[in-house]
């Protein structure tokens, strides 16, 4: 390990310099852009150590400066890197670098990481474990189908107070967390077309509107980047302490004309170990628990308990919405989390009955499915009263609209195209998870290339050699995670029909091999993560392998 | 001196055209078939999609192809051909994928256009020996799980092309937040053609929608020829992604519809004028009667779409949770009753409103400890 963290010093260093060239070039064109970006980044980072702070100034700035659309490209591609990573996390063979990039990352000089509590996500004496555990358990957390809040109402509420200040994420909390929810906002409105954001920030003392409740994520996009490009007017540097309380009320306001078949949520970013209320805040919190707010809490360097109970109260006494972010990818992971949709809990019943039902509060919804219309001559749009060529034509008043989702001007008809909503359905029918296959297994199935990727297996060892090829394998991975997964993949042989093992823990497996329950094909790990994370299908039962299996020889059902 | 001659080559190798993968979903559904074959037998179809293949290949060295049968009961793979599933074989793999491909050494032919005929006509003929007259109870063809294979097909080409070291790459993408690794890397350009001849696809909407999510996510544009029948799916397909979509109207000059508007990969396509659709048809297929509407209600719970608000019992068909219609027909006078609470709350209680008064007439009871 510790040869393996020098060298990681190195590497580090290499990619910042480059970081810094590529956007040294990017700064000329926008010069007065970056002057500026540079002159406000000596304020929040005068004391931060020597290395690497070069390239994030430029990076800064470069941010600033980006279009959206290059944004949107970016964030694209970034979800590609994070899914071959997640798959990099699960092949044993690559096990070691991951390590290095997540336990001996932060190779700073003059931050002492000795004096930080040593949590257990950062000691290194055994590293591939819980990094895997964490991630796989991302992976399949959601494979039972609930019942999901798919239209959602939520106010996410940013922390601007001098905590925010701290440089335990580089460069400090503030820049990292304005990065992150940019990010996360358009990650939210993909995954949920239909729901509406709020954004706000504790800003010395008070609560501030940053944008309104809509569902335009270019709106709140740029008005989180106003928050700290100092040109515009909303320009907020972090300052003074923060209230919870003001916080939940203001929030509380905004959705309280929500209407009763969404949800209502309220997500905190809180940097601060202190809340500077101007009154009671049970009684806040009491009246978000009877307004049914739901409040979600991503803190940072440490828990709170006033935190735990908004939590564990507004949520029916699950405190799992409160995390703590140690670092900034873990902050990153669990913003992200929150974009699936909450899980509807049934509503508990009372003393009060005439309130119960209503908890969930489901209701028929008119939508209209517009088609896309193009025009010779310009004409005028509904919603902006520009001259456009083209548009949606609403279904019942043919008032036209230049994008969507969106209400109708007209007739205030809600208007979605039907992939708006598909969007949604893989929360609602997720892909069962496919279990890992033992060696015997696969030598029973004879399967030799991935269902969908026709990507070669490795050929199962005879009977007699398989001891010895456990122990090697056993060997590379490290003693415990080899002997989860055996242990994992002698359960999944044995209960492969039942549901019972859907919440263990999951790892690689050690054929390579990944078996879909209903239809039985094997599939490489790369086709399983792509098919859990961004496909939602399953290949195999949907090409009809399931239909087959039975009946028919195993040549013409592998090629089926 | 080297220095100078090195950032020159360097430049060059990533000035190139990348590699381009053509996968083609062929629709070998029998009954739209035998309705073409006056016009258009299937044998002419395949023998003009040979030679757009080999068109395909011949534009660049490094290009790729897969074709995929979308059949009536499964999807098989047409080319490459996959290994054949035997246990205890040590050797099976290798042999056994020659076997279909040794069929021919003929010199006079290209090698990479040899293997792609052979394999494809040895995989269509057994697909289309291997057909029963079992699988021929449904008349849909499966485009969902051919989408499917397809999508998984290219997302892990594109892995193995990425010639960025996946450690490297990893730690790029945790620690910066930069997009420069574009520049060094030399994807794999994907695109799916569908050759599509039968209609009706609403039973596989949530599917098929989910493959077009994906393929929109991964940037894949799904390009569709349409020969027979007409599907809103399809459609929707082309337009999310930004494909193509063409419904020639003489099917008989195939080879040029293919040849003019679906051999330029997704580099060419930014200097093209490419056919477009014009106004597309969004609608949604509903759930219970799989009608396509332009005004549908959606349920709040698990967004099916239904076509008339009158569902038995005001329950839900596809979740049976109980819908109330309130919603359904307007949205807009909740705003009175809002504005009166308002402010009888705020006069009743000071600093905390609404602290006492229960908001709205269905609302959660409080959890107090």
């Amino acid at each position: 390990m510790a040869d393996s963290d020098g060298e990681y010093i190195e590497a580090s260093d290499d990619e910042y310099m480059g970081g810094g060239g590529s956007y040294g070039t990017r700064g000329h064109g926008k010069g007065k852009k970056g002057q500026r970006g540079d002159g406000r980044a000596k304020n929040a980072w005068e004391l931060s150590a020597k290395t690497g702070l070069e390239s994030y100034k430029e990076s800064a700035d470069g941010t600033i400066g980006k279009s959206i659309q290059e944004r949107e490209e970016e964030r694209k591609r970034k979800r590609w890197l994070v899914n071959t990573m997640l798959d990099a996390v699960k092949m044993p063979r690559r096990r070691r670098s991951v390590d290095l990039s997540i336990y001996e990352r932060d190779p700073e000089p003059g931050i002492d990481y000795t004096m930080l509590p040593s949590l257990p996500y950062r000691t290194v004496s055994d590293p591939p474990v819980p990094r895997a555990v964490l991630l796989r358990k991302w992976l399949r957390k959601d494979t039972k189908a609930f019942q999901r809040g798919i239209i959602r109402h939520v106010v996410l509420v940013l922390d601007l107070s001098e905590a925010m200040l701290e440089k335990d994420m580089r460069p400090n909390r503030y820049f990292t967390m304005i990065k992150y929810t940019q990010e996360y906002v358009r990650e939210f409105f993909e995954q949920n077309p239909i729901s509406q954001m709020c954004v706000m920030g504790m800003h010395d003392g008070i609560c501030i509107r940053v944008s309104e409740l809509s569902g335009n994520p270019a709106d709140h996009i740029s008005a989180i980047q106003g928050l700290r490009d100092p040109k515009s007017s909303t320009s907020k540097e972090p300052k003074g302490s923060p209230s919870l309380q003001n916080a939940l009320e203001v929030s509380r306001a905004t959705l309280y004309h929500t209407p009763s078949h969404g949800t209502r949520e309220v997500i905190l970013v809180l940097g601060a170990l202190l809340t500077l209320d101007p009154g009671d805040i049970h009684k806040t919190i009491k009246s978000c628990v009877q307004d049914r707010i739901r409040v979600s809490i991503i803190g940072m360097g440490g828990r709170m308990h006033i935190c735990t109970e908004i939590v564990s109260r507004t949520n029916s006494g699950d405190e799992s919405g409160y995390v703590v972010a140690t670092d900034q990818e873990l902050l990153r992971e669990l913003l992200l989390a929150t974009t699936t949709p909450p899980v509807i809990r049934s509503s508990v019943p009372t003393t009060d009955g005439a309130a119960a039902p209503a908890e969930s509060g489901a209701s028929l919804l008119q939508m209209g499915f517009p088609s896309r219309v193009i025009e010779d001559v310009p004409t005028l749009c509904a919603c902006h009263g520009n001259l456009t060529r083209g548009g949606y034509t609403c279904s019942r008043c043919k008032a036209k609209v230049c994008s969507l989702p969106a209400t109708c001007p007209g007739c205030h008809l809600t208007l979605i195209l039907s992939t708006h909503l598909a969007r949604s359905y893989h929360h609602l029918f997720p892909l069962r998870n496919w279990i890992e296959v033992s060696w015997q297994r696969a030598r029973e199935k004879g399967s030799k290339q991935c269902m969908s990727c026709l990507s070669d297996f490795p050929e199962p060892p005879s009977s007699h050699t398989e001891n010895a090829a456990e122990s090697l394998t056993s060997a590379a991975n490290g003693a415990v995670a080899a002997a989860t997964s055996h242990i994992i993949a002698a359960n999944g042989r044995q209960r492969s029909g039942d549901d019972s093992n859907e919440d263990e823990l999951a790892t690689a497996s050690e054929s390579f091999r990944y078996e879909c329950r209903e239809c039985k094909s094997h599939f490489c790990i790369d086709c399983d993560v792509f098919c859990h994370e961004v496909l939602h299908n399953c290949p195999g039962c949907l090409g009809g392998a399931g239909t087959r299996n039975d009946e028919e020889s195993a040549d013409t059902e592998m090629n089926g | 001196m080297n220095a100078i001659d090195g950032t020159d080559r360097h430049i060059k190798s990533t000035d190139g055209p990348p590699p381009s993968l053509l996968t083609i979903i062929l629709d070998t559904n029998p009954f739209a078939w035998a309705h073409l074959s006056s016009i258009l037998p299937l044998s002419s179809v395949v023998a003009n999609l040979l030679v757009f293949i080999n068109a395909h290949l011949a534009s660049g060295n490094a290009n790729e192809v897969a074709v995929i049968a979308s059949h009536n009961k499964r999807t098989a793979w047409l080319y490459p051909t996959p290994a054949p599933v035997s246990a205890h074989n040590t050797n099976g793999d290798s042999s056994s994928r020659n076997g279909a491909a040794t069929h021919t050494q003929n010199a006079n032919k290209y090698q990479p256009f040899a293997e792609v005929e052979t394999n494809l006509l040895f995989n269509l003929d057994n697909l289309l020996k291997t057909t029963t007259s079992d699988d021929l109870s449904t008349t849909t063809t499966q485009i969902a799980g051919a989408l499917s294979t397809a999508l998984s097909y290219i997302s892990k080409s594109t892995i193995r092309h990425s010639p960025v070291d996946p450690t490297l790459l990893e730690s790029h993408a945790l620690v910066i937040d930069d997009g420069n690794l574009t520049s060094q890397r030399v994807n794999l350009v994907s695109r799916i053609l569908v050759l599509s001849v039968s209609g009706d696809l609403a039973s596989q909407y949530i599917p098929v929608m989910n493959a077009i999510f994906a393929a929109q996510r991964q940037r894949i544009p799904i390009d569709i020829l349409k020969l027979a029948g007409d599907t809103v799916l399809l459609q929707q397909a082309c337009d999310a992604t930004g494909g193509i979509y063409m419904a020639p109207e003489s099917p008989q000059g195939l080879l040029q519809y293919l040849m003019m508007a679906f051999l330029p990969d997704a580099t060419a396509r930014k200097w093209l004028v490419l056919p477009s659709a014009g106004s597309v048809d969004f609608r949604a297929a509903c759930f219970c009667h799989r009608n396509v509407v332009d005004i549908g209600f959606v349920c709040s719970v698990c967004l099916s779409i239904f076509c008339s608000p009158n569902l038995p019992d005001s329950t839900c068909l596809t979740c049976s949770s109980v819908l109330s219609l309130g919603g359904a027909i307007t949205a807009a006078p909740a705003l009175i009753p809002r504005k009166k609470k308002k402010r009888k709350r705020v006069a009743g209680d000071g600093s905390t409103p609404g602290g006492s008064a229960t908001p709205l007439p269905g609302n959660g009871t409080p959890v107090h400890p």
